[in-house]
């Protein structure tokens, strides 16, 4: 970019003066990501004939999408400083809301419309206990999550639902050049995320927020407001997620896709490690989506327990962050 | 003074010699020398980047030295880690105190190994008894069951020194012990300190109040570049002879002149009230400096607080011009309408410290440098590069992390960050707490500056000469009330003390 201003070299405030690390030179700089390589050398020399052909490639990508898609959710809400516990269970609130209108009769985009507006309202709920009633986040959204599941369970009459329209499922199991559309989706819900919490003033509210809330209050920035705006997006987000875990798995229950909290933390714990400020971040928490799901297709592909699996996951993030965390001791 | 005539033949408690330590190929040391002698308080003194806090972590154990030694009674020692320097008696307390402040005060004290216990039992007895009697030793009655979280700051002090003390420090390394304390407990806390040196504790005393150190102080030594410029008693020191050689230059005037001050009222402050503020009324004149002074607790930082729309008030109304904000307006709103607030607490309240200095002065500045909700970089390197500019902010780039810079340049921060809203009022609670004598220059004459081009600075100071110095005009405030209003250039530090104190004014009204 071109400006009037003096380009002398030894001018101190020149945003020159450190080159800025390009994402790649980030990356690669980060343990996490180290790790994530390492993963996906060790499959490919256990099984090279399966584990980087495009079939498997394929199956990882459509396997980690919805999980993807509840991290962004979850990274929202971490870069403001808070956790949502309620993240999964709201999205298995707004799955089986839209699927059980869809089976009541309702077209089908009134019933997603539906329940996004649920995930929406729930995050709302969230932000309002948090921001404005000065309940910790953990005892607020430990109180919706088991509210939600309750509700849940009411919606779907504690059975699971299925039946939904082929039009519905298309959404999750249908492909588009050869891709899942989960995948598209899921990319399209990180861009959106990334650019949000990049470039708007939404997103640099946020992260201040996140970074000392008394000095953005001393600041100008509406605190409260941030952090109900990101509890909010956060459950529009999950519920967008849960429609689509309903959609690919052609049913809807009050407890699915469950595993998707603790791995949602996980992946945003992973990709703070990922940038040098340590904030929760979209391209890290992608970083850390992607080692859950290496993991777990490799480990399935060489025929590995799935108990065990869940041993070496957290296994895999303990040592992730280990190794970041020394690193940052030894600036 | 009779410690004076025995010290030439007295063997230091501790001594540095010429201690050289670079990071990163810049010399933070580059042989500093250093001698503190038992029963003695020396201070050490420099401005920030002097090299004083890197000196210290040699001296107890944190980073090697590079070259140079460490005697401790005359014999030579090499302190590997924090441990071994406290086994050698050397204990610092740092400007965040140690204490844990969810534990009591007795555990506090006998923090570590030294909890009496048998067979992992703890003995509780034993453990009250030994806490007892360091707090004895400096003359505290800190009931010992009490969690240290609960204790005044001048206390929780108390009991980091009562810790110190049960390691059996023969050196007591204190940093700016005086920054959170009001004055009545600065007295008590000399008054401790004036005793240890007396049980022949050497005493190693890191401040930026100069006043203090030549109350306090025997000796001093004044660091800068990270070289030893000069030791001596400080009966034998001048005030401005120290600052010169800390500064390197002649001290000059500290104050720049006055301005002139406009006829046109920019703020008008009726009947206020608030949480410690009672009934607050006043104006200030556009291009004024109007400082405002009174004991911690006196309620000065809330008015500023309230003024600048960070906290709630119950009554009154604030005027900047002709324009009445409306009540309790937030700091957003008190933005808009031209007032900006430094607050007293930097690293809580001033600056996120983990983000770059890029990010921390957009953040006042978000809706000048946005258009629909989408931030423009290059908007925000036009400011930032201008701040930084402006205020001669000495960093390496605008995404270093404002973490790592000097208390100086946060502070200069922090102004960037609010001088980029171009405010009609800048409110400022303690300008210059914990930055060194050069920046502080730096910040009176900025402060003046802004004051000739038509700003009106308001200020809290707890220091008087400040006050008096910088100021056009001063109030001071008692118990929530303004309690006295002088000129300037017509004060006297004692009858701002009285004002302080609530006094001047019932006197008259006695008499």
């Amino acid at each position: 970019m071109t400006t009037t201003r003096n380009p002398g070299l030894e001018d101190p405030t020149d945003v020159r003066a450190i080159p800025r690390r390009s994402m790649g030179q980030t990356l690669l700089a980060s343990g996490t990501v180290m790790a994530l390589v390492v993963l996906i050398i060790f499959f490919f020399a256990m099984r090279p004939d399966v584990f980087l052909g495009f079939t498997n490639v394929r199956n990882i990508l459509y396997q980690v999408a919805i999980l993807a898609i509840i991290s962004g959710a979850q990274t929202i809400v971490m870069v403001v400083g808070d956790f949502d516990l309620s993240v999964a269970a709201t999205s298995a609130l707004a799955g089986a809301v839209a699927s059980s209108m869809m089976l009541g009769g309702t077209p089908v985009p009134v019933a997603i419309l539906v329940g996004l507006a649920v995930g929406l309202l729930v995050g709302l709920v969230n932000g309002v206990l948090v921001a404005y009633l000065n309940l910790s986040a953990f005892v607020a959204t430990l109180a919706t999550l088991t509210s939600v599941t309750g509700l849940a369970f009411l919606v779907t009459e504690g059975t699971t639902l299925f039946k939904m329209p082929a039009e519905f499922n298309n959404l999750g199991q249908g492909r588009f050049l050869q891709i899942p559309l989960p995948v598209f989706i899921a990319t399209a819900i990180s861009l959106i995320l990334w650019a949000l919490l990049r470039y708007t003033t939404l997103g640099r509210r946020w992260y201040a927020t996140g970074g000392n809330a008394e000095v953005s209050r001393l600041s100008g920035v509406n605190v409260r407001l941030a952090r109900l705006l990101a509890f909010t997006v956060a459950g529009l987000v999950s519920a967008i997620g849960g429609i689509l875990l309903a959609a690919r798995l052609g049913s809807a229950s009050a407890v699915q896709g469950e595993d998707n909290l603790l791995f949602s933390v996980a992946a945003v714990f992973l990709g703070m490690t990922v940038v040098r400020s340590g904030a929760a971040n979209i391209v890290g928490t992608l970083v850390g989506v992607a080692i859950i799901g290496v993991m777990s297709n490799g480990l399935n592909i060489l025929g590995v327990n799935s108990y065990v699996q869940q041993v070496v996951t957290g296994l895999i993030i303990i040592a992730a962050v280990t190794l970041s965390s020394l690193k940052t001791r030894e600036r | 003074m009779t410690a004076t005539d025995q010290t030439g033949t007295m063997t230091p408690a501790l001594e540095a010699r010429d201690i050289v330590k670079r990071f990163d190929g810049v010399h933070a040391l580059n042989g500093a020398q250093l001698s503190v002698r038992p029963g003695e308080i020396h201070a050490l003194l420099g401005e920030n980047g002097a090299g004083k806090s890197t000196l210290i972590k040699v001296l107890t154990g944190v980073y090697p030295p590079d070259a140079g030694t460490l005697w401790r009674n005359g014999e030579e020692v090499e302190f590997h880690n924090v441990r071994v320097a406290n086994r050698a008696g050397i204990v610092a307390l740092y400007q965040e105190l140690s204490i844990v402040p969810t534990i009591s005060v007795a555990e506090n004290i006998l923090l570590g190994e030294q909890i009496p216990s048998r067979g992992g039992v703890v003995q509780w007895r034993a453990l009250r008894r030994r806490a007892r009697e360091q707090l004895d030793r400096l003359h505290q009655r800190i009931s010992l069951s009490r969690l240290a979280g609960e204790l005044s700051p001048v206390q929780q002090t108390m009991v980091a020194f009562a810790r110190a003390l049960a390691t059996d420090a023969r050196v007591l390394i204190l940093d700016e012990p005086t920054a959170s304390l009001t004055d009545t407990e600065i007295t008590e806390l000399f008054s401790v300190l004036r005793s240890l040196r007396d049980e022949g504790v050497a005493i190693l005393y890191v401040s930026h109040r100069l006043e203090e150190v030549f109350e306090l102080c025997d000796r001093l030594t004044v660091m800068r570049n990270g070289e030893t410029i000069v030791t001596k008693d400080v009966a034998d020191s001048h005030i401005d002879e120290v600052i010169s050689s800390m500064v390197g230059r002649s001290a000059g005037e500290l104050y720049p002149d006055r301005t002139t001050v406009t006829d046109e009222v920019a703020l008008t402050v009726a009947d206020l009230d608030g949480r410690r503020v009672k009934d607050v009324s006043f104006t200030a004149h556009k291009g004024e400096v109007l400082g405002i002074g009174g004991l911690a607790g006196s309620g000065r930082s809330e008015l500023l607080r309230i003024l600048s729309g960070a906290q709630k008030h119950i009554a009154g109304t604030i005027r900047v011009g002709d324009k009445t904000l409306p009540h309790s307006p937030g700091v957003g709103r008190a933005l808009d309408a031209g007032i900006a607030l430094v607050p007293e607490e930097r690293r809580t309240q001033g600056v996120i410290l983990g983000s770059t200095i890029r990010d921390n002065i957009a953040l006042a500045n978000i809706p000048a440098v946005s258009s629909f909700g989408v931030v423009d970089g290059a908007r925000i390197s036009d400011i930032v590069h201008k701040g930084m500019a402006d205020l001669k902010i000495k960093a390496r780039s605008q995404r270093q992390p404002v973490g790592e810079l000097s208390g100086g340049n946060q502070q200069k921060v922090v102004l960037a960050k609010m001088l980029a809203r171009k405010p009609k009022i800048l409110l400022m609670d303690e300008p210059t707490r914990g930055i060194d004598v050069g920046t502080k220059a730096e910040i009176y004459r900025l402060i003046r500056e802004l004051a000739a081009g038509g700003t009106t600075v308001i200020a809290v100071s707890s220091e008087l000469p400040e006050l008096i110095g910088m100021s056009d005009r001063v109030l001071i405030m008692h118990e929530g009330r303004i309690s006295g209003e002088v000129r300037a250039d017509e004060a006297d530090e004692e009858v701002l003390l009285a004002y302080c104190y609530g006094k001047a004014d019932s006197d008259d009204h006695d008499a």
